[in-house]
């Protein structure tokens, strides 16, 4: 690719935590086809779940008139991901921290926490239009 | 994911391959565990050798199949955890929870050795 390509594709996810497997196939087909190194591919794969199911979920509170839509753009240096959904908002920032003893053995509340570790930086913003959206990156060129 | 299973010993080994990310793949695996439950066989061990990748819905399932195993007085060892799944365990602090071994035989092997504590 060249300095200032830049790849863009995107899926739409109905709203049902059955169908995360779509996001996974999506980033696995996408980013191996352009030759994105697996420990790459499979990061960018586990957090795209993590947040499309918190957007089914936790957005969209699996609302089945709502979507979810999953963007990823590829350029020379990073990998992006936009999850966008429809719903009233969450704040990331109320979740238990995972980490906590007491929380050792909760089955659920690790979604944001291994997306952050995972990638290099998460960002979640008002969509102007509704909803929530999050954008995450990961570099190409690991340090 | 797809699912198999045998016993050895009186430990029952699943052998999950692919990846469990959430969705009807997952389930197998959940109620795979609480049909065990159920069957009181209570020694599983999980081979982890063939599982690509999983996210927090998977370490969610494997956490279920755990607490309640050990609430029925048996309990749920991984085997031959493959790097990228030691990561995650490692950075929730799951490593901490889990009993893991090199290979399926030390597993099973471990059961025998709490008995006999």
């Amino acid at each position: 690719m060249s300095g200032t390509s830049r790849d863009s594709i995107e899926l739409v996810i109905p709203s049902d935590p059955g169908r995360i497997s779509e996001a996974d196939d999506f980033l696995e087909t996408a980013l191996r086809s352009r030759g994105v190194p697996d420990a790459i591919v499979s990061d960018m794969a586990i957090a795209a779940t993590e947040l499309v199911n918190n957007a089914i979920v936790h957005g969209n509170k699996r609302d089945a008139t709502k979507t979810v839509i999953l963007s990823l753009q590829i350029t020379d240096s990073e990998v992006v991901i936009r999850v966008v959904d429809q719903g009233e908002g969450f704040d990331p920032g109320q979740v238990p921290d995972p980490l906590a003893q007491e929380n050792l053995l909760r089955e659920v509340g690790r979604g944001i926490f291994i997306a952050r570790s995972l990638m290099d930086d998460v960002r979640y913003e008002r969509n102007p239009g509704g909803g929530m959206v999050v954008i995450v990156r990961k570099s190409l060129n690991p340090a | 994911m797809k699912l198999s299973f045998h016993e050895k010993n009186g430990v029952v080994i699943l052998e999950p391959r692919g990846k469990i990310m959430g969705g009807p793949d997952a389930t197998v695996l959940h109620d795979k565990l609480h049909d065990l439950i159920a069957e009181k066989k209570l020694k599983v061990v999980i081979d982890l050798s063939e599982v690509d990748w999983m996210n927090s819905t998977g370490l969610g399932i494997l956490i279920s199949g755990l607490t309640t195993l050990r609430n029925n007085q048996g309990d749920l060892k991984l085997a031959s955890v493959t790097e990228k799944i030691q990561s995650l365990l490692t950075i929730t602090k799951l490593v901490t929870v889990f009993e893991a071994y090199d290979s399926v035989d030390e597993a099973i092997t471990s059961f025998g050795a709490a008995a006999r504590a």
